[in-house]
């Protein structure tokens, strides 16, 4: 994963190396120069290596792994939390499947909200960092008013807070109303609270907004002046400069996006208080997996609704590292 | 992406700018821009308003203003509890500082060595790494507490600190390891044969070109954990040590009397130190890059 | 060579780390519980010195917190030495907190718990029979209702935790809209038939956007009376559903024509309703009866004053039936877990929460209507006493005088029963389920996992 090979830029109209070498002079070392180095330094850079990352080993070994094998070894039990685990295999797994209709619709919740909620993340974050790293009046300003809401967090006063928009009464009804729509409680209709759930992590979007603006800061200048220079128009810098740029850290959002979406809990707990209503219209998988480890003291089901969602996970994952390849570019690489 | 909109010409004989009036157009996306954050923001300042307005008025309407101002619930949210808000604030704050300098040390050093340096098991650790992202968090809540009560660390802020020194959020350190790979490698392969060792590199090149990042991860950590309610819940009893979002907390109750006024009062003021770091960072790293550009 | 051998040990140490904190974790897992058992059957007499460390943990905000820790201050003031570790949070998270505890035999010593959640945690032998106690007189009972002490009792008949406050479901009425609906209050001694029809009366002069009732088909407090009321069981000796699936299906069709000729709120406004009964549309001026714990009458006067200035509300007891009131009682009180390594100080302290009469007046029933008579009529006697306190108090003393049901809650009666009635009615409501579908989905699930 970490030695991708060389990703082309999606157009062959500027191609930024190229405009690196006109910058600064191509006085660049010769690629071979890394295979030929002897042994010795390689194991240097070996040893190197893992004194670097001696406290992440041992947070893995202390923190982590522990509990995270733990939870396997639970996945395979029935444990209540109050007493010992006890045995048995692949029970839950099945049951999953055979004998749990909430189990199903929290699928096919978290399935609808991934396919919906991630893309329009990622378009979203990506054209307000754009717009906001133009040098303009207020940027500062601007910049942080748009954090706001991704600062709010799991805050108490959101659920308050989405009553009064997209409630039988809220702000969005009256809105509507004077366009002459009726339409009734937004949350409180499951036809419609996924959509007002979507809407908030959409609202939120300043995480990922910050991501992209970081990594449009660290473009070189040049790069797009030059590009300016040889005539290309705005939408034709973007997709030759800027996007095959960015593709590291929009490879980054959309990864961790879909992740994070497929754990998605906080919203819908705040929402719903917890219950994934109306009618489990809002059952996210880990709102389940919570209710069933925690309230219904289901901890051994619990697990193993997390272990299949990691080998889910994982298995998109590899994925989505190999497709990389095809379309990532990184800028260790030629 | 721009607010103007460009014949698809080819060649421009003369620069775009000055097709449009600049004034006319930064007037238009300045509008816009503060439209759109009127909609945005209104939920957020209708809570600011709803703060200063009395306790049992709150949830009466959608308007902004009421007649019956008030800074009660300023002064009541405050000195609520046997403690006041000023200790839960100094109590996250020591708590956030602790987190943001461990995540950066521990972060940054792992993602040199996984973006940057060749050796044996790097691909096995590095699908290890993503792997720990993976594992819904609820389950781990169980083994990590006995974990730490074992360690006798109940009633300290340990467990919410001394893990982020040893580099537990995977998602820091992938992060970090995207933005650096996006480095051009001629400036360390530059710097090696200068004779620098890899400590150099990462310290004198890697991370002040890396300061997008590390900005990023600074601010990150600081929302996470000066808004973690969980951690602060399981490992925190007395109420000397608790947090802000505990003492948000502790204005609901379902099954008495709740504090609605005094909640969104100190919500408010829970914001601003939030709002404030990511002003500075922002300046500090955002901007400040920027202006030394890449060389 | 040596490469290879480095990085291989540096796995290995990795992995053998990794494995040491499972084995870890899973030795504390398990081999504890043993000894819970044995506590569970030795059933301590709680007398011993009054000193050292507890921890008491409890739910609620910040006005209880306060109430709470002036008792404990009394109580540490009266027993030098004694330490106490305070513990609370809001009541959902309460349980999240106490959970993960459990799952690490970490259990505070002393524990709030009502008979709604108890057999969860006596079914599983995390906290110490009283009886022991009573019996040795560290705790004492003997000023407390019977009805009132039975309801601390577990499905195996030991005392799990001495109820301090006794809170009950009482309907909420809104007077100022009942008199203006020309309905007034409800006759002394209704019945569900007069209460439907008392609700459809005043519905057809209520104002605009106000209906008479919430929804009460999706309430399980409502049908909890309901069902005592008709002389119904709630749960069989295992802990399953004891009445029938026709009980539920006419007792879901009565509230069902209710809504749909407009009587009730609708199913959406329903699901928007905050949980909080001082933020519920009784409280908001809204509806005008819903089904109200008895103890929050206060809050929610208090709310609505702000809300629709100049209304006024009350409580009134449950329609009654064949088989008398229904009015059930929901007491909270002080557990002692089989972890605890202090128990007579922990015994000492419930029993001072409990019976200390300067306590009791302290704590003033913030959680309900304190269950020490003494306590109870110090209180009533109090000038100070406010209007609708003293109302709360009154109305539990008329329905304890009625010696109404105990009712022992099943394991999961609060995961499950609750949560799964909600929801099974909330398909009614929303017309995706016949009735007949709902009752056998909510029976399904219920007893699918009740009483294990």
């Amino acid at each position: 994963m970490s030695d991708a090979p060389v990703a082309r830029p999606l157009t062959n109209a500027v191609r930024p190396e190229v405009l690196a070498d006109k910058s600064d002079g191509g006085a660049r070392p010769a690629h071979g120069a890394r295979g030929t180095r002897n042994m010795k330094s390689k194991t240097r850079e070996a040893i190197a290596a893992y004194v670097f990352l001696i406290p992440w080993l041992l947070g893995l070994a202390g923190f982590t792994l522990g509990p995270m094998i733990y939870s396997l070894y639970l996945s395979f039990t029935s444990y209540d939390l109050l007493s010992d685990p006890r045995w048995v295999g692949f029970r839950n797994y099945v049951q999953m499947f055979t004998a749990d209709p909430r189990y199903l619709k929290s699928v096919s919740v978290t399935l609808i909200y991934v396919v919906v909620s991630v893309p329009l993340l990622l378009i979203v974050s990506m054209l307000l960092a754009l717009l906001l790293n133009k040098s303009m009046k207020f940027l500062t300003g601007y910049r942080a008013l748009f954090y706001v809401p991704s600062l709010l967090g799991a805050s108490v006063a959101i659920a308050a807070l989405w009553r009064l928009v997209f409630g039988a009464d809220g702000i969005l009804n009256k809105a509507l109303a004077v366009f002459g729509i009726q339409h009734g409680s937004w949350v409180g209709n499951p036809d419609d609270a996924l959509t007002t759930i979507i809407t908030l992590t959409l609202w939120a979007f300043g995480s990922t907004m910050i991501i992209f603006l970081a990594g449009l800061k660290q473009i070189p200048k040049e790069l797009s002046e030059a590009a300016a220079m040889d005539g290309a128009g705005t939408l034709r810098r973007f997709f030759s400069v800027t996007l095959p740029l960015m593709t590291p850290l929009i490879f980054f959002n959309a990864l961790m996006g879909t992740i994070h979406a497929f754990q998605s809990f906080t919203g819908a707990y705040v929402v719903s208080g917890g219950t994934g209503g109306p009618a489990d219209s809002t059952l996210f998988y880990t709102l389940y997996l919570y209710q069933r480890g925690f309230a219904q003291l289901d901890m051994g089901y619990a697990s193993a609704m997390a272990w299949l969602l990691l080998a889910v996970l994982a298995a998109f994952s590899a994925f989505f590292f190999w497709t990389a390849r095809f379309w990532v570019h990184y800028g260790d690489e030629s | 992406m721009t607010t103007t909109t460009l014949p698809k010409a080819p060649l421009q004989i003369y620069p775009r700018r000055k097709t449009t009036n600049p004034v006319l157009a930064a007037v238009i996306r300045h509008a816009l821009i503060i439209c759109a954050l009127v909609i945005m923001l209104y939920p957020v300042i209708w809570m600011v308003s709803a703060s200063f307005r009395p306790e049992n008025e709150i949830f009466n309407g959608l308007g902004l203003f009421s007649p019956n101002f008030t800074l009660d619930n300023y002064v009541n949210g405050w000195t609520s509890g046997s403690l006041n808000f000023s200790r839960y604030f100094l109590n996250s704050f020591l708590v956030t500082v602790l987190s943001i300098a461990g995540n950066l040390l521990a972060c940054s050093v792992t993602a040199y060595a996984f973006a940057r340096l060749s050796f044996p098991g790097k691909k096995f650790l590095f699908a290890l790494l993503l792997g720990t992202m993976l594992l819904p968090s609820q389950v781990t809540l169980v083994p990590q507490y006995i974990l730490f009560n074992k360690l006798e660390w109940i009633n300290t802020y340990l467990p919410l600190v001394v893990p982020h020194w040893f580099g537990v959020d995977a998602f820091f350190i992938f992060l970090m390891v995207q933005f650096i790979r996006s480095l051009p490698r001629e400036l360390d392969e530059s710097a090696r044969l200068d004779g620098c060792g890899h400590f150099r590199i990462f310290s004198r090149i890697i991370m002040p070109l890396a300061m997008p990042a590390i900005g990023t991860t600074a601010m990150f950590t600081f929302i996470n954990t000066w808004n973690d309610f969980l951690g602060p819940l399981l490992y925190l009893n007395r109420t000397d040590l608790w947090t802000v979002p505990l003492g948000l907390n502790s204005f609901l109750d379902a099954t008495g009397e709740s504090s609605y006024g005094a909640l969104f009062a100190m919500s408010v003021l829970s914001l601003a130190p939030i709002v404030g770091f990511f002003i500075v960072s922002q300046r500090l790293l955002l901007e400040g890059v920027a202006t030394t550009g890449l060389k | 060579m040596r490469k290879a051998q480095h990085v291989k040990s540096t796995r290995f140490t990795l992995l053998a780390g990794a494995a040491a904190t499972a084995i870890l974790l899973a030795g504390c897992g398990g081999g504890t519980s043993v000894t819970a058992n044995q506590a569970g059957t030795s059933a301590p007499d709680g007398k011993g010195d009054v000193k050292g460390d507890i921890q008491v943990s409890w739910w609620g905000g910040d006005s209880r917190n306060q109430k709470t820790n002036a008792v404990i201050d009394m109580f540490t003031g009266k027993n030098a030495g004694v330490t106490v570790d305070r513990q609370s949070a809001d009541f959902a998270k309460y349980f999240d907190k106490l959970n993960v505890q459990a799952a690490s035999k970490n259990l505070p010593c002393v524990v709030q718990l009502q008979g709604r959640q108890i057999n969860d945690y006596t079914k599983r032998n995390v906290l110490l029979p009283l009886d022991g106690m009573v019996d040795s007189g560290a705790i004492d009972i003997s000023d407390i209702p019977k009805a009132v002490v039975d309801a601390g009792r577990g499905t195996d008949g030991k005392l799990y935790f001495l109820p301090y406050g006794a809170a009950y479901d009482a309907v909420g009425v809104n007077t100022t809209l009942a008199d203006q609906a020309g309905v007034g209050l409800p006759a002394d001694g209704y019945n569900w038939s007069d209460f439907t029809q008392y609700l459809t009366t005043a519905q057809a002069k209520l104002p605009e956007g106000v209906t008479a009732a919430n929804i009460g088909g999706g309430r399980p407090n409502y049908f909890i009376g309901w069902t005592q009321a008709n002389g119904k069981t709630l749960f069989d000796k295992d802990g399953k559903l004891g009445f029938s699936k026709d009980d539920l299906k006419q007792y879901w069709a009565m509230w069902d024509d209710l809504r749909q000729k407009g009587v009730t709120i609708s199913a959406q406004k329903s699901a928007e309703e905050p949980t909080a009964p001082d933020q519920s549309y009784l409280a908001h001026g809204e509806s005008m009866t819903d089904t109200l714990p008895g103890n929050a009458l206060t809050p929610a006067t208090k709310t609505l004053t702000g809300a629709k200035p100049g209304q006024e509300m009350t409580t009134i007891p449950f329609p009654s039936g064949p088989k008398g009131s229904g009015n059930a009682l929901y007491p909270s009180g002080f557990a002692i877990s089989a972890n605890c390594n202090n128990i007579p100080t922990a015994a000492a302290f419930v029993n001072f929460f409990t019976n200390d009469l300067e306590a009791g007046k302290s704590f003033a029933s913030d959680n309900g209507a304190a269950t020490n008579t003494k306590v109870l009529d110090a209180q009533l006697a109090d000038p100070a006493l406010s209007a609708t306190k003293k109302h709360e108090l009154e109305l539990y003393k008329q329905i304890i005088a009625k010696n109404p049901p105990t009712i022992v809650f099943p394991a999961g009666y609060q995961s499950v029963f609750e949560d799964s009635f909600k929801r099974a009615y909330q398909e009614v409501s929303y017309g995706r389920m016949s009735i007949d579908q709902a009752v056998d989905k909510f029976f399904t699930e219920a007893n699918a996992k009740l009483g294990q």
